[in-house]
């Protein structure tokens, strides 16, 4: 079993990440950056409608406009069905993007236009258009387990309750593109913002003919993904292939309402949930309906979530919506799963007259064990009492007991889960060169996570260097195979190999060098930038590497058992306040506890928990697709009446790093997900313990807390 | 067309419409004490015209002044100001996020004032100071350096933005200490997806205490 250092000098610690200062200087070059020589802007048509056949479409206006240099259809004529607003129709490449603008608004399309179901109401509702040839919705048949509806019978309280959560979008700042440039006829290298190099080179290499050998994917730095940016897409051939036809590099890049409409989105959930209990706190039975949307794609996501009930059974129903198809965002589904079981367990709570955080620890399995023999119930335990010692627990106060005046103040919690675990067959090459500067290289990226420092830090760590002196090397889809960012699995994939690779030179380094200072290679060191022999300081580091003449050291890492593992829990507190007349709900404080494993870059860790924490808040709070039952089209399809928090919305916010001992020799696990799942929940139930009444439609904006009081007044 | 300086505080050619309105009271009551009713109205129509907004259309040539360097390209009126910079230019510190004034990323200095570049157009520019993030000191004084040591950037798409209102807010608040609500006030018109408001705020207030010391 190999193993990360004993008493680590860098690991662990905090260190800023390499290219911070090339990011906040401005001279980070984003694929949407790129220029190269001749650059030709693309501007994607997408269509008005939300549900229609392409009858005909005519480019020739387009080919005729001043700078247009190529223009390509991308639905068929006759063929091609349209099922959202948004939908690829055509591209155009012009010198200028406001020609390329005016070009595609020249293209003309006739359409037919069908009846369409914008939203999971509509598309539901009886007598509604059947807009898809399958069926407007799936139903799967109840998972079922024990025999719910007769433990049901026993239960000392009963709660029944539907809580409902919108699709919403992943809004990356830079939108889905990339940038296009033949080097020869058969030869293409693109500047993709991705979260997969390797992913948008194997598109390139499908969809254009072209070998591998001659597909370059470059990524040094990209502007966001969450888990949407996967795939070259089909704006992204269709930037390769305008980029051919002119004979001059293409740069396609989304527009907000695009990025909005195709770019991908979170599905919606909605759980009709029956859950009961005994007098004791014990759950004794749980029946879901459960149902959503992700456009034509999938929205399962689990439940139960967290807690045990053996008997149980769970029905999920797809609903599907003339909108954009969902894609993989941080964390699927559990946010969704997270939400509606933390808010049953809440409501229920409350009913038997228990306080929330009791009810949670007396329903957790006894043993709930994860990688490396560890009982997720005891990390869940510790994690909790953390948690309630820096929220003030203390405070809390049953519902409808937080405060007279109009503003009432109320805490809540939720517990969640993530696996976090990586792959095993990724690679990391390390490069130790003659003039002391030592390279790693991947096809991995860095999404902003840190990925490309927290490798750094390894080979700085094993080398006894800093970690400014190593040049990772990453997003370059011809370097070793290297992970996509998804999932939480990168650090643990790449970490691994990382550490062989380096050990791997070092020893390699050591067994050239040895015979020239009449040593053994088993007697030589790295401490501080020297070289030692014996323990003893025979040279620097440069001075070192100078000794291996011409030749540069290399070695290839591969994974390693007992380095990274998986299955992490973590619990969130906040604190709100709720302004009954108005609606409003401001966020005090919230209490992230998060174990991870082994951290690596304490700085980038915290600032994952804390991006986490807000994009979770976001979720809580304001986001929302709204979609127009009229047209069809997404009614807010842009940053300022689709909501998210800025400066002044955000609160205190406490993050624990759950970091024992027991933890760190785990290895590493990825923690991109964990921390942005319970946050929303944690809200909803911090709203409701403050205004005494269950808002059970995300967001926790004005209008559904508003909603939710009046119902609960009758006057709904 | 010619290059246009249309930006003027009062709107184009310096003329605003409450100016032409006071103006031509004016004149129509000298015009009855003097009797010359006539040539005042016809002043007045000349002014009213000159008050119309121009239309302009097809390229021109525009040399702007970017972090202190002639720049020119050939733009159209309806180019942005960012577009301008991103495209033309190959300064592409600012970015493009939500081209609508409401995130921030395409936040330059324009004559000493934080603006969104996305809607401000580019003919207007002329002869302004436009100071991007590019141009900003990344010593170990400047905003820059404190956003990277604490961390206040995670994909960096929004950075250069943020870099700029908080070197925007600091060069118009010198010498003072502000407190968090004082940079969350500042920053309130910047947008970060990835949730790095945190190390934001502390780079704000350590950014501060470093332009204060120096």
């Amino acid at each position: 079993m190999a193993s990360w250092p004993e008493s680590p000098r860098l690991i662990g610690t905090s260190i800023p990440r390499l290219d911070g200062l090339a990011k906040a200087s401005g001279r980070a070059k984003y694929p949407s950056d790129i220029r190269p020589e001749g650059l030709l802007f693309g501007v994607l048509l997408s269509s008005p409608h939300a549900s229609a056949k392409v009858k005909a479409i005519d480019l020739e206006p387009a080919k005729t406009m001043p700078g247009v240099k190529a223009v390509l259809a991308l639905a068929t004529a006759g063929e091609s069905t349209i099922f959202y607003q948004g939908q690829e129709i055509a591209a155009v490449a012009a010198e200028t993007e406001e020609k390329a603008r005016d070009a595609a608004r020249a293209i003309r399309v006739e359409y037919e236009i069908l009846p369409h179901v914008a939203t999971e109401r509509q598309s539901a509702a009886e007598g509604a258009p059947k807009v898809f040839p399958t069926g407007n919705t799936r139903a799967a048949r109840a998972q079922t387990t024990g025999k719910p509806d007769e433990a049901m019978q026993k239960a000392d309280a009963v709660i029944e309750a539907t809580y409902e959560l919108p699709v919403i979008t992943h809004v990356c700042l830079e939108p889905h593109g990339l940038t296009a440039h033949w080097k020869g006829p058969d030869s293409i290298t693109v500047y993709a913002s991705t979260q997969s190099v390797m992913g948008v080179a194997n598109d390139m290499v499908e969809n254009l003919g072209l070998e591998s050998a001659n597909v370059t994917v470059l990524t040094d730095v990209m502007g966001g993904g969450f888990g949407s940016k996967f795939n070259a897409d089909t704006w992204g051939i269709a930037a390769a292939k305008l980029a051919k036809e002119a004979g001059r590099p293409v740069r396609m890049f989304l527009d907000r309402a695009q990025e909005h409409q195709l770019g991908g989105n979170r599905p919606s959930a909605k759980a009709k949930i029956k859950l009961g209990a005994a007098k004791d706190g014990k759950l004794v039975a749980m029946v879901a309906e459960t149902s959503g949307t992700g456009g034509r794609g999938g929205s399962n996501f689990p439940l139960p979530y967290v807690y045990k009930v053996d008997d149980r059974s769970r029905a999920h129903t797809e609903i599907f919506v003339n909108g954009g198809s969902a894609r993989a965002m941080r964390a699927p589904g559990h946010p969704q799963g997270c939400a509606v079981m933390e808010a049953a367990m809440d409501d229920l709570a409350a009913k038997l007259g228990i306080n929330p955080l009791a009810f949670r620890l007396a329903n957790l399995a006894e043993a709930d064990m994860v990688a490396g023999g560890v009982n997720r119930t005891d990390l869940y335990k510790e994690q909790v009492e953390r948690g309630a010692k820096l929220i003030g627990w203390d405070r809390w106060k049953p519902r409808g007991q937080n405060g007279d005046g109009p503003i009432k103040r109320g805490l809540g919690l939720a517990l969640h889960q993530w696996g976090g675990g990586g792959a095993q067959d990724k690679q990391v090459a390390c490069i130790i060169n003659p003039d002391g500067s030592v390279e790693l290289r991947s096809a991995t990226q860095d999404i902003g996570t840190g990925a490309r420092t927290i490798l750094a830090v390894i080979a700085a760590e094993v080398l006894g260097l800093e970690v400014g002196q190593i040049k990772s090397n990453i997003g370059n889809s011809t370097f070793p195979p290297g992970q996509s960012s998804g999932g939480s699995t990168t650090t643990p994939s790449m970490a691994p190999p990382c550490l062989d690779a380096v050990e791997k030179a070092r020893d390699e380094l050591f067994k050239r060098i040895a015979p020239g200072l009449d040593a053994k290679p088993e007697d030589l060191s790295l401490k501080g930038g020297k070289l030692l022999v014996k323990g003893e300081e025979k040279a620097t580091w440069a001075q070192a590497c100078r000794k291996l003449g011409m030749m540069p050291v290399t070695a290839t890492g591969v994974f390693g058992p007992g380095l990274a593992s998986t299955g992490v829990g973590g619990c969130q507190f906040a604190e709100v306040t709720v302004d009954v007349e108005t609606g409003v709900v401001r966020v005090k404080k919230i209490v992230a506890v998060q174990d991870s494993g082994l951290i690596l870059d304490m700085l980038t860790w915290k600032s994952q928990v804390y991006g986490g924490v807000i994009g979770g808040l976001n979720y809580g709070l304001f986001e929302e697709r709204i979609m127009d039952e009229g047209t069809g089209a997404m009614l807010n399809p842009d940053m300022e009446m689709y909501k998210l928090a800025g400066a002044t919305d955000i609160p205190e916010i406490v993050v624990d790093a759950y970091d024992t001992p027991e933890m760190r020799v785990r290895g590493v696990i990825g923690v991109g997900e964990p921390p942005t799942i319970s946050t929303a929940a944690a809200i909803g139930n911090a709203v409701a313990n403050a205004i005494g009444v269950r808002v059970p439609k995300w967001p926790m904006s004005p209008m559904n807390v508003l909603d939710a009081l009046a119902a609960a007044e009758g006057k709904a | 067309m010619a290059e246009q300086d249309s930006r003027t505080p009062t709107g184009p050619g310096g003329h605003s419409r409450r100016k032409f309105l006071r103006g031509s009271g004016l004149a129509a009551a000298s015009a009855v004490l003097t009797s010359q009713a006539a040539v005042a109205i016809e002043e007045a129509q000349a002014e009213a015209a000159a008050a119309e907004p121009k239309l302009l259309s097809g390229e021109a040539p525009l040399t702007l002044k970017v972090n202190g360097e002639e720049k020119s390209c050939t733009v159209e009126p309806r180019s942005t100001l960012l577009d301008t910079l991103r495209d033309r230019l190959d300064v592409t510190g600012p970015k493009r996020v939500c081209d609508r004034a409401s995130c921030g990323a395409c936040t330059v200095i324009l004559d000493g004032d934080p603006v969104y570049s996305c809607t401000t157009l580019a003919v207007s520019c002329k002869g302004k100071t436009i100071e991007t993030v590019e141009g900003f000191d990344i010593g170990e004084g400047g905003v820059p350096h404190a956003f990277h040591q604490h961390d206040g950037l995670m994909c960096g798409y929004c950075t250069p933005g943020f870099v700029t209102a908080c070197k925007a807010y600091l060069d118009k608040n010198p010498g003072k200490t502000p407190t968090l609500e004082d940079v969350k006030r500042g920053l309130d018109g910047n947008i970060c997806r990835c949730g790095t408001y945190m190390g934001v705020f502390e780079a704000a207030l350590a950014a501060a205490k470093t332009m204060k010391g120096a």
